[in-house]
């Protein structure tokens, strides 16, 4: 078995110490603005990438991040089981019973608030390929994929903007909740799908055989899977040390969805989301073990991952303004009036309606997956891809002061 | 507080232990007993029952019994209870051969989805009648809520409960503390005590202006799923009776995915009360 030797494992260290540090300091000063953490790790990934550190001290930026080749595939190793576990943690947040209270509204909100924007982003896409930077050979595919990067919404960023304007436990905040949690299951079930559809997604078996299997592997582990968890945890969680036992086990299943849908042709994320969603639905899954798996993977793996879209791009080199404003702007717009329109559908006030719209605005985590697959897929371009972390990067820092100044207005 | 109780017979085993419950609930509320029966009426059922009835000593002047004949036994009592305006139905739960474990039939889990009123389970109707010393009552911030309490505690004080615990649950506590995370040491803790205090707020606005009579209520405070932490709670405390309320009517599909009430009528941790508007 091939090693990383001495300086290969001192430069990987070091990267690993770097990235954690630069993410730890961003974070902090986003913190002290009242901005979400990932703001401040993608900022902290611009600057150590090539758009910053890179143009300033070129050597040393070169030195910490290209000298070693070995290094470099240990580090992409890393940020590989860090977008993987995000996946779980996304999917551990989505609890079905809290969507399953919201009944039909939350399902309205959620469906409209993805369709105006899948659909919007594909026409654009599709009419201006070569404008936006989208791969002209695989044209529909790589549109509707701009378009489900665009619709997403950031959970665990809602959350914080719900409660830090104590609106969490309102009927308004739980609708956007469970809204958003349906958003993450749709988009990821159609991103599989596309991906399977795509030219370099269905390598393995087809692309029939890989939706079907997907599908099968969806409804398997929401619904008999589900059931053999339900049996398994309460065992973990008695006869095992907690709460290792239940954390070792639980990676160990989501490493092994992870790679089975690797295998059958769409990405391991997909696998790592829905064994997520199983687990985190549970009701032997205690919310302390949530706890810990989420300060776990947040302080530790998110931040590696969203500084490491920073050392990928150049936001200075590739940055197109016509693009970044034609994604913001459609990105915003479509997205805001789509769960605007799904609120008033479901009988929420209008003013309400508009915190509906912007908190389903809030972007920063899954998107940003989305656009870096599409983007190491071939399907969009680098420019492009800086449209959609700043379309993230803005939605998040907005949605708090809109939310807020929406809660107030009287309509 | 029950106007209308009604009791679905079938001629079995625990139906006297049943129909001795139900006039127990009778008297104590100054209600008119409703039975229902889902079969064909003759003259020897007829007459099998006015001697039980007889015999337990149930007030005849105040029962009224309606015989369903055709159609489904579900259907047919749904049907009943609407028709006479019932306020609380009655029914028992099936036990689980050599265990101490009970669950709903189809049958009680269709009433249950469909009744246009309130519905009492009893997981083991007893002849000398039970005792709900022990009530646990849903607080969580739902929009019924309100009204459960009031109710719990109108039907605590009524049967003379010597513990009422009301449970109240932080919803999302994992992905709460969990984004809680990127703040300080005392700013987590903080949170974490704010988001105690707001349950127990809560509860605490829900009993302002009621009158307790006495009663001695607890507020719990849990996180997690709230059918799985009341079923818990109840099996802890051995409570006799858990009151919860449903605003909205189940279909098939809750099964399929079952939210919190199902999950209840599946656990059945102890004699259920489901409250209805």
């Amino acid at each position: 078995m091939e090693t990383l030797n001495h300086k290969e494992v001192i430069n990987l260290l070091l990267q690993l110490a770097a990235m954690l540090i630069m993410a730890r300091i961003f974070a902090e000063i986003a913190r002290k603005l009242k901005q979400p953490a990932v703001v401040g790790e993608i900022i902290a990934g611009i600057i150590m990438g090539p758009t910053i550190l890179g143009y300033l001290a070129p050597d040393f930026q070169m030195g910490l991040f290209h000298s070693h080749e070995m290094t470099n595939i240990a580090l992409d190793g890393v940020v590989q089981i860090s977008v993987v576990l995000l996946l779980f943690i996304a999917g551990i947040e989505v609890e079905l019973h809290v969507v399953w209270s919201q009944g039909k509204n939350a399902l309205k909100i959620a469906l409209t608030s993805m369709a105006l924007p899948i659909i919007a982003g594909f026409v654009v896409a599709y009419a201006f390929p070569e404008f936006l930077g989208v791969n002209i050979n695989d044209r529909a595919v790589a549109s509707t994929f701009f378009g489900l990067a665009i619709s997403i919404t950031a959970l665990a960023v809602v959350a914080r903007v719900l409660m830090d304007l104590n609106l969490f436990k309102t009927k308004t905040g739980l609708l956007i909740i469970a809204s958003a949690m349906v958003v993450d299951v749709v988009g990821w079930i159609i991103f599989s799908v596309i991906l399977s559809l795509s030219e370099n997604g269905s390598e393995g078996l087809g692309v029939w055989p890989t939706i079907g299997l997907t599908l099968l592997f969806t409804v398997f582990m929401l619904t008999l899977g589900k059931g053999l968890i339900n049996r398994v945890l309460p065992w973990t969680n008695k006869q095992l040390a907690w709460p290792g036992g239940l954390l070792s086990l639980s990676l160990a299943i989501c490493f092994l969805a992870a790679s089975f849908t690797e295998f059958i042709g769409i990405h391991a994320i997909f696998g790592a989301f829905i064994i997520g969603v199983a687990i985190g639905d549970s009701e032997h899954a205690t919310e302390k073990a949530k706890e810990i798996l989420h300060q776990f993977i947040n302080n530790i793996f998110a931040p590696i991952f969203f500084v490491s879209i920073g050392l990928k791009v150049n936001f200075i080199e590739a940055f197109d303004p016509g693009v970044v404003g034609v994604v913001v702007i459609v990105g915003f717009l479509t997205k805001f009036f789509g769960a605007y329109l799904g609120g008033i559908m479901a009988g929420v006030k209008r003013n309400k309606a508009m915190v509906v719209g912007f908190g389903m605005s809030t972007r920063g985590s899954m998107d940003i997956i989305l656009g870096l697959i599409a983007l190491e897929n071939g399907m969009v371009s680098e420019s492009l891809f800086i449209g959609i972390v700043i379309l993230a990067l803005i939605s998040s820092i907005m949605a708090g002061p809109l939310m807020g100044w929406a809660e107030k207005l009287k309509i | 507080m029950y106007r209308k109780i009604a009791l679905a017979i079938a001629f079995s085993p625990r139906m006297e232990a049943l129909i001795l419950e139900v006039q127990n609930l009778v008297n104590l509320f100054q209600s008119e007993l409703i039975l229902i029966h889902v079969g064909v009426k003759t003259d020897e059922l007829e007459t099998k029952l006015d001697d039980i009835l007889t015999r337990l000593g149930v007030d005849k002047t105040k029962t009224k019994v309606l015989w369903k004949e055709k159609g489904k036994p579900s259907k047919k009592i749904v049907e009943a209870c609407k028709e006479e305006n019932v306020d609380l139905l009655v029914s028992g739960a099936l036990k689980e051969e050599g265990f101490l474990k009970y669950y709903l039939g189809s049958v009680g889990r269709k009433i249950i989805r469909k009744a246009p009123c309130s519905v009492l389970t009893l997981i083991d109707p007893k002849k000398e009648t039970t005792k709900f010393s022990k009530v646990v009552i849903n607080g969580t911030q739902l929009e019924i809520t309100p009204d459960v309490i009031r109710h719990g505690v109108e039907f605590s004080k009524a049967v003379s409960s010597k513990n009422v615990s009301i449970l109240n649950e932080i919803k999302l506590y994992g992905l709460l503390m969990g984004t809680a995370s990127e703040d300080t040491e005392g700013e987590v803790s903080e949170t974490r005590k704010k988001l105690v205090q707001d349950e127990i707020a809560y509860v605490e606005e829900n009993l302002k202006g009621l009158d307790l009579g006495g009663l001695k209520i607890h507020i719990k405070v849990t996180g997690g799923r709230w059918a799985t932490e009341l079923a818990r709670f109840c099996e802890k405390i051995e409570a006799d009776l858990l009151i919860v309320g449903d605003d909205r009517s189940l279909t098939f599909l809750d099964r399929l995915f079952p939210h919190d009430l199902e999950d209840l009528l599946s656990t059945l941790p102890c004699n259920l009360l489901i409250y209805k508007k």
